[in-house]
């Protein structure tokens, strides 16, 4: 029997039928206080060649490795579940890794920006800390009391579908990031934090539902919610966040009267 | 570099954000009932003051100074204009303040759009006040023509 | 530079390096240091479940459990190994349920189970439910489980910290050091990419999670950051590594893209089609069909492909055909999985069937370690105070072929496993003098790295690497294929001394990392080449043409790879057996093929037949 190879090596595979190769700009919002620009940011454009299904993370991957290797950005699944490439593409928050290219309009420039809110460390990248120190503090584990059961916690499947939407998070920081609320007030606990605790309120095993209620009665908790669906547009899973939000607020003014 | 130093306390690997302070009381989950709850009692107070003025009997044409001061003479409707008048004011300064805490970016600006509206909620509620509870139906140096019929009542 | 001592120094914070901290952060000071914040970690795309013999729905017992681990891994498993793993599957599961993990539930509200690839009832009746899952995320939710658990413990993390040496008071790499001497690991040295400040951890127990390599080859279900760090750094500190030749194909990648769709879609009854729409899967496993171990379907689906039954206008696909399910079922079932075929191909799973092809998924071979995930550094002497756990890791439970849903399994049980156990020994052992500059070797090969004048790009030279490893070291692989790699791999290892890097900053830069990165994937893929040519026979993962049948009298061993100066003797550890007395020379260091028994316990190998 013979080698038989797949592709030969250096063979691009282009589906026929597919979207063909096109040309599509990407203006970048640039920061690097190393560079000559110092503190300032700046506007940077490229054009790369896209191909059909190609998202905006392999433009950016394309630009990097071909034309500007000190583009900085995170990212590492590169298939929406990993919750690291977060940023603001044509001013809505998305996944580089999940917006393909020809569904943003590659016919004009696409504006590729960091997540607002948050402190721009370099380019894309801006810091995590503050939105994992709200995260943290909502308490996000199950507590409970008594002894461990030797085999698991019953739950019924209505119990289980309770709060299944919010399990699907991956704290990639997109709702938070999109809140007006946050943009001006950077206390405010944010849609990610209120949306983990809603995991564990309203899942039937933990009991820690009064403490969390508590820590979000804060006046920067979910009462700073202006319920402008910004969030809800912007999760990458799908999550109904600012239904999840309003669920929490239910559920404090319930015990509260 | 010595390995064997004792181990110290170690510096963060990075500085760790820390929330202001904790404000956890109810006043928040109030002010958002409130606004909820007055919201639909004004919704009540304000289509019923319109009702009442605009389309009873003649309608708008019906209204002059007669007409506002019959309406005052009564208890009811001066409790009821109390109430939209204060409920009116809390909710919108409410409103107003929770844009404000939401804009506005520096302390400064935020206290002084603060203490401005706070100025405002009170000279208008103030005077509204004072409006309903001393307003005189039959002034005396009034026209005839303007004042309620009861205000003749016991004439000569 | 800073210095921190911890207890305890976990170098990766995917599911078995965040288990392992549970473990050990309760009892010692413990540090995770992770290139990634924890919960983008990969183990976060797992989708179909954990496998374990709860009997929730069917009757079931974990000694089925550990002969289908047995037989998946086509007989080169450590049936020792095996054993505890589909024994203390159970407790891993029921750990994380207590922990907070949203299993879906039976109707009586207990842990429901799903059918999956290889895992059967009474040693290969029919299928079984065995498969504990959270719809089609159940990595995700362990991820995320494991993390709000650290949370709760308050583990100390280092994120976006690189790990980029291992520091031991023997310099493996350079001598042989004799039977039973103690060899301690030390610390390591770490590079903060935020501020490019260099941090060396002193430990007395350092535990390598740094999972995979998917990175080497184009098609991969694996993450841009899976690049085999952990595996690189051992090796070229003279450790070995084992079995590296097995790499997994899962079959249901999306086609061209290798984004995974779940085995869990054809437990839940999808099925595979031709160009011709037949379902072919019938012709190469009769008894389990579509649920056949990955390793099989992944060749049957390459096979019609490569005879002309391939689907789609170039006929280089199948077809994963959902259609007649119904949309509820999918929805409940398989949400994730369906909205990658939405979203990345536009295909509607409902009305449609998927393309899909085998893509890079897993490294069955590793770090080799003993079941308590202690590092060997040759057949049977063990590195004190070092441990790997997971992917990185090669315990062997997986022998040539691991089964779906194992490799959850692997990071929960010996995770665990090994957490206590550094944690056990740390208690009680003392820090261990670090060398007078341990971080020199890291500050000299990053200066260099950033001074290099213009020069090749990285991102050419990785891409030409990932080509060959995908046209010659893929699902088949021939001796001449695999030369072929071998000699591309050998010039890009060239080409690699001459890379440089734009980004000359302190700050995040993510291109020197990206150089480094490169430098790791270059020599896994040499690693596994080798190995690849030295293995006449094939088995599992490894399939060679050139020698189509698997060969029990030659190769019912595992292979440990050691990489020596080349001035150092031959056999690396002292007893090179049968046909592992391979010696690749390259200019600076040698490439040193010895073997490690494979502990058979209960079961004699047999045929594979599904």
């Amino acid at each position: 029997m013979t080698a038989t190879l797949e592709a030969p090596v250096g063979s691009e595979k282009t589906e026929v039928g597919a979207v063909p190769s096109f040309e599509v700009t990407i203006k970048l919002r640039r920061y690097n206080p190393e560079s000559e620009h110092g503190e300032d940011a700046y506007w940077e454009e490229y054009t790369v060649l896209a191909h059909g299904t190609d998202r905006v993370l392999d433009a950016l991957h394309k630009i990097k490795w071909e034309h500007d290797g000190s583009l900085t950005f995170r990212r590492s699944c590169a298939h929406g579940i990993c919750g690291s490439d977060a940023m603001r593409i044509n001013g809505r928050n998305r996944l580089a890794c999940k917006t393909l290219l020809k569904d943003v309009n590659p016919n004009k420039p696409i504006t590729v920006e960091p997540i607002k809110g948050l402190p721009v460390i370099k380019d894309l990248v801006v810091d995590m800390e503050p939105f994992f120190a709200s995260y943290r503090e909502i308490m996000p584990f199950l507590i409970t009391s008594g002894n461990e059961p030797s085999k698991e916690r019953l739950q019924s499947a209505e119990q289980r579908e309770r709060f299944d939407d919010t399990t699907k998070c991956i704290l990639c920081a997109a709702c938070t990031s999109s809140c007006p609320v946050f943009w001006t007030d950077g206390q405010y606990f944010g849609p990610a934090a209120i949306v983990n605790a809603h995991r564990f309120i309203f899942d039937s095993r933990d009991e820690g539902a009064a403490q969390r209620l508590e820590i979000l009665n804060d006046k920067e908790g979910v009462w700073r919610c202006r319920t402008t669906f910004n969030c809800t547009e912007a999760c990458p899973r799908g999550i109904e966040v600012t239904k999840a939000i309003q669920e929490v607020k239910r559920a404090m003014i319930t015990r509260a009267f | 570099m010595s390995t064997t130093s004792t181990s110290s306390p170690l510096a963060a690997p990075r500085d760790p954000y820390k929330r202001q302070k904790t404000t956890r009381s109810n006043y928040e989950l109030y002010s958002w009932v409130f606004m909820r709850a007055s919201g639909v009692v004004l919704i009540v107070l304000i289509f019923g003051h319109l009702f009442v003025n605009l389309m009873v009997g003649e309608g708008v044409h019906a209204i002059d100074f007669g007409f506002v001061a019959g309406k005052w003479a009564s208890p009811f409707w001066q409790v009821w204009d109390l109430l939209m008048l204060w409920l009116a004011m809390i909710h919108g300064t409410n409103g107003v303040r929770t844009i404000i805490n939401d804009y506005a970016q520096r302390d400064g600006t935020r206290l002084v759009l603060k203490g401005a509206l706070y100025l405002a909620f009170v000279v208008v509620t103030v005077l509204g006040t004072l409006v309903v509870f001393t307003f005189d139906p039959c002034p005396p140096n009034a026209l005839d023509y303007q004042l309620p019929s009861f205000c003749f009542t016991g004439r000569p | 530079m800073q210095t921190h001592q911890y207890d305890v120094v976990i170098v990766g914070a995917g599911g078995a390096g965040m288990r392992a901290a549970l473990e050990s952060s309760g009892k010692v000071r413990t540090a995770v240091i992770s290139k990634l914040y924890p919960t983008r970690s990969h183990t976060g795309a797992a989708q179909g479940g954990m496998c374990a013999a709860l009997a929730n729905v069917e009757e079931d017992n974990w000694e089925w459990h550990t002969f289908d681990t047995v037989k998946g891994g086509d007989y080169l498993v450590d049936q020792d190994a095996a054993e505890i793993m589909a024994k203390e599957a159970i407790d891993a599961v029921l750990d994380l349920e207590r922990m907070g993990l949203p299993f879906n539930r039976t109707p009586e509200g207990k842990i429901d189970q799903r059918r999956f690839g290889g895992h059967t009832r009474n040693h290969g009746e029919a299928a079984v439910r065995r498969s504990c899952y959270a719809a089609d995320r159940t990595g995700h939710m362990i991820l995320q489980t494991l993390y709000q658990n650290c949370v709760k413990q308050n583990v100390e993390f280092f994120n976006e910290f690189y790990v980029l040496d291992l520091i031991t008071d023997h310099d493996l790499a350079a001598e042989d050091v004799p039977d039973g001497e103690t060899v301690n690991a030390t610390g390591v040295v770490a590079y903060d990419l935020a501020t490019g400040e260099i941090h060396v951890f002193q430990a007395k127990a350092i535990i390598f999670a740094t999972g995979g390599a998917g990175k080497i080859f184009k098609t991969t279900s694996n993450a841009h950051t899976l690049t085999g760090d952990g595996m690189a750094l051992a090796y070229r500190r003279g450790l070995p590594l084992e079995d590296m030749e097995f790499f997994q194909f899962h079959p249901t990648g999306l086609a061209g893209l290798g984004i995974l769709l779940s085995e869990a879609a054809r437990g839940e009854g999808g099925i595979l089609r031709n160009g011709e729409g037949e379902r072919f899967m019938e012709r190469y496993a009769p008894t389990i069909k579509d649920l056949a171990p990955r390793d099989i379907v992944a060749r049957s689906m390459a096979n019609e492909v490569r005879e002309g039954r391939g689907a789609g206008p170039n006929k280089d696909y199948v077809l994963l055909d959902l259609t007649h399910l119904e949309p509820a079922h999918i929805d409940a079932k398989l949400p994730d999985i369906t909205e990658f075929a939405r979203t990345y191909l536009g295909i509607e799973p409902y009305t449609e069937p998927v393309p899909v092809y085998p893509t890079a998924h897993y490294a069955m071979g590793g770090i080799p370690t003993n079941v308590e995930g202690e590092v060997l550094r040759d057949g049977h002497n063990v590195v004190r105070g070092l441990y790997a756990a997971g992917e990185v890791a090669c315990v062997s439970v997986h022998g040539s072929n691991r089964l779906g849903t194992n490799s959850l399994l692997d990071i929960n049980v010996f995770g665990k496993r090994a957490g206590r156990e550094a944690a056990r020994y740390a208690a009680t052992a003392e820090y261990r003098e670090l060398p007078e500059d341990p971080a020199a070797a890291v500050i000299a090969q990053l200066d260099e790295m950033r001074n290099r004048p213009d020069g090749e790009r990285v991102a050419d030279v990785r891409k030409a690497l990932q080509e060959t490893m995908d046209a010659n070291a893929q699902v088949f692989r021939t001796g001449v294929s695999l030369d072929q790699a071998l000699s591309d791999i050998r010039t890009l290892q060239d080409r690699y001394r001459k890379v440089s890097v734009q980004d000359k900053g302190r700050l995040f830069n993510t291109d020197l990392l990206e150089a480094i990165e490169l430098g790791f994937l270059l020599d896994i893929a040499e690693v596994t080449v080798i190995a690849a040519i030295n293995r006449k026979e094939s088995r599992g993962g490894h399939y060679r043409e050139d020698y189509p049948d698997r060969d029990d009298a030659n190769y019912m061993l595992h292979t440990m790879a050691y990489r020596r100066p080349t001035s150092a003797g031959d056999t690396a550890d002292g007893h090179v057996d049968g046909y592992f007395d391979h010696v690749e020379e390259f200019d600076s260091y040698k490439i040193v093929l010895g073997s490690k028994p494979v502990t058979q316990t209960r079961y004699e190998p047999m045929e594979r037949k599904y």
